[in-house]
């Protein structure tokens, strides 16, 4: 497979000293998900600001299908489709009329645009609000606007800048489906961005975690959480002993751990040590009151590779975008 | 390319009649000109007729100076109604809207072109019906109104027209440009207002030169405001005594649009890479 998007050593300074892309480089292969995962101030739009030709970079290659996106600008502006973080929609129009007016700043076939407005419409369920002003819209039916209108010429690359910001856990089902159809279907390729991890998770073919402007880690979510270890089983007992001893002689622990009567046992396989771990202590005569298995996911994987866990992250950026976007973030978790 | 340019042309015009306030803001004013100065200043009918002596020497042809400053709000109207133009790029900017039109393949220029079409289209209806207006005034008992040559046929209104669709590129580019230029928009408002009262007052629009000290004049003489404003007079009144030739204004108007068409072209190719 050809590299669909090839970046390297790009680099982004606002003002002369903000580095928001700090030297990054990789490639992303045609017909992929290739998911960005960071938190705020991170440096995810910068990138893709200079991948769609709004941001030139201030040093470094950007290729978007083989074109430089500085010298080639206009050639790489038909080829791709953004669907930018902060909305573009116009308020004033209908949101069919937003559609139509895209249609033709792309230049689509005037006899194919009414019935691919259509179609994208239903797909993001606008239908019913179509000739509705965008202003009487929520914050969802924008973006699933903006989602539309990035799709209508059919772009080769769709670029998502947090596709699924604001919207509601059914919403955003729903525009994950929309995301891998396009792919099946058109076999486009999709380079988003997201600090859900849920969300680069269960999308992405390929993550690339970034933090402070620099890809700390890159690779299929798989083998991201594999490189972390394996699973930990965690557990309560209330005993004075000590049971490491017991559990360490369970085939395949990698490690334990004791807190006062807490355990954390890191294992290859949770699902089948479990039970022989529970085995163990109760032969020894022990009761255990509580246990859980967590299998390693995305949020232990940024706290591998950046040192701090997303929340962390999160809250230490100090902007007020940044303040809403955790608290988002927290209540979104909270359901 | 003149698909994408109609299809932002229309957008502007949907924005425009869409907010009918915003179309009833813009008339308010040159109405009530018209009304409170224009009838209260009506210079000429202060004094009693003195034989021998014709107002219209001075007033460009117009029989009072009601029919002068009517004519000369024409112009006016097209310098305010153009300076939106530069506004609602601005609000584009902020709520996003340019961003769609930078990734989108058009050609650069077609941002500031489109919406300078649109700006001229809406200076023209508003001149429009301010003339009729004007003209209105007759009717109302007790007010005086605008009194056109009467020789005034088409080609005359056409005349006026032209002069005021030119002086409407001319300076809807400008504000387009300016707007390119300044993000800021508490700029372009500062910039926007500093621009537009020197050049209404230095003008023929509303003062006959001859009432103005000399170096005014000599700076009223190369604004295009003037130009427009004397060539409509020439159009309405038959004015004999133009101060240019209204063939000689035309073509300034006319260099005066182009080069900012130029100007604004460029800024667009070179600001919203
Ligand atoms: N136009 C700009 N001028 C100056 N600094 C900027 C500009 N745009 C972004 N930055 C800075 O660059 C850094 C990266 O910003 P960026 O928007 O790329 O982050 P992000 O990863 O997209 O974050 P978020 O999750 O909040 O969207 C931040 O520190 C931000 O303040
Ligand atoms: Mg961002």
């Amino acid at each position: 497979m050809a590299a669909i998007i090839e970046v390297k050593d790009l680099v982004k300074v606002f003002d002369g000293k903000i580095r928001a892309v700090d030297g990054i480089t990789f490639d992303v292969q045609e017909g992929e998900i290739f998911g960005f995962l960071g938190p705020n101030g991170a440096g995810k739009s910068t990138t893709i600001n200079m991948l769609v030709t709004l941001h030139r970079p201030t040093s470094g290659l950007a290729k978007v299908m083989g074109m430089d996106v500085v010298k080639e600008a206009t050639k790489v502006r038909r080829v791709i489709g953004l669907v930018p973080q902060d909305l573009t929609v116009d308020d004033d129009l209908s949101g069919r009329e937003n559609m139509i007016l895209q249609a033709d700043l792309y230049n689509v076939p005037k006899k194919d645009a009414v019935e691919r407005i259509n179609e994208l419409l239903k797909l993001v369920k606008l239908e019913d609000a179509a000739d509705r002003m965008v202003k009487t819209y929520s914050g969802g039916m924008r973006k699933r606007l903006e989602l539309a209108e990035g799709l209508i010429h059919r772009p080769k690359i769709l670029f998502l800048d947090e596709p699924t910001l604001g919207l509601d856990i059914q919403t955003r089902t729903i525009m994950w489906e929309h995301i891998r159809k396009l792919k099946q279907e058109h076999n486009m390729t999709v380079f988003m961005t997201t600090h859900y991890l849920e969300e680069a998770d269960s999308l992405c073919d390929r993550i690339g975690i970034i933090d402070n402007g620099r890809i700390m880690a890159l690779d299929t979510p798989a083998t991201l959480k594999r490189s972390l270890g394996g699973d930990v089983i965690q557990m309560s007992i209330d005993d004075a002993r000590d049971f490491t001893p017991q559990i360490q002689g369970v085939p395949g622990i990698v490690e334990v751990k004791k807190e006062g009567s807490e355990y954390r046992v890191k294992v290859i396989k949770g699902d089948t040590a479990m039970p022989a771990v529970l085995k163990a202590i109760i032969e020894a005569g022990g009761t255990v009151s509580s246990v859980s298995l967590q299998r390693p996911n995305m949020d232990q994987v940024f706290l591998e590779y950046t040192g701090r866990s997303l929340r962390d992250a999160e809250q230490a950026e100090n902007s007020n975008r940044g303040e809403r976007m955790a608290r988002a973030m927290a209540a979104q978790r909270r359901r | 390319m003149m698909r994408e340019m109609w299809a932002l042309y229309v957008r502007e015009m949907k924005h425009w009649y869409r907010i009918k306030i915003q179309i009833f803001m813009a008339l308010i004013q040159p109405i009530v000109w018209l009304g409170l100065f224009g009838q209260s200043f009506n210079i000429t009918g202060f004094f009693p007729p003195v034989p021998g002596f014709d107002p219209s020497t001075f007033l460009s042809g117009a029989p009072d100076y009601f029919s002068y400053m009517a004519t000369g709000m024409l112009s006016v109207i097209a310098l305010f109604t153009t300076m939106f133009a530069g506004m609602s790029l601005v609000w584009d900017r902020r709520f996003g809207f340019l961003t769609k039109l930078r990734v989108s393949p058009i050609a650069r220029g077609i941002v500031p072109v489109s919406r300078m079409n649109s700006a001229v289209t809406r200076a023209i209806i508003q001149a429009l019906i301010v003339l009729l207006i004007a003209l209105g005034f007759a009717y109302i008992p007790g007010l005086i109104g605008l009194t056109l040559s009467p020789e005034f046929n088409l080609i005359d209104l056409l005349g006026m027209v032209l002069a005021l669709v030119l002086l409407a590129v001319g300076f809807a580019c400008l504000f387009i440009s300016v707007a390119l230029a300044v993000e800021n928009q508490d700029t372009l408002f500062g910039l926007i207002n500093l621009l537009n009262l020197p050049v209404m007052f230095a003008s023929a629009a509303l003062l006959p030169l001859a009432f103005m000290p000399d170096w005014l004049q000599a700076v009223a003489k190369v604004n295009p405001l003037t130009w427009a404003a004397d060539a409509c007079r020439t159009f309405a009144f038959h004015n004999a005594n133009p101060i240019f030739p209204v063939w000689q204004e035309i073509l300034f108007l006319g260099i005066f649009a182009a080069i900012m068409i130029g100007v604004s072209v460029f800024a667009a190719r070179k600001l919203l890479k």
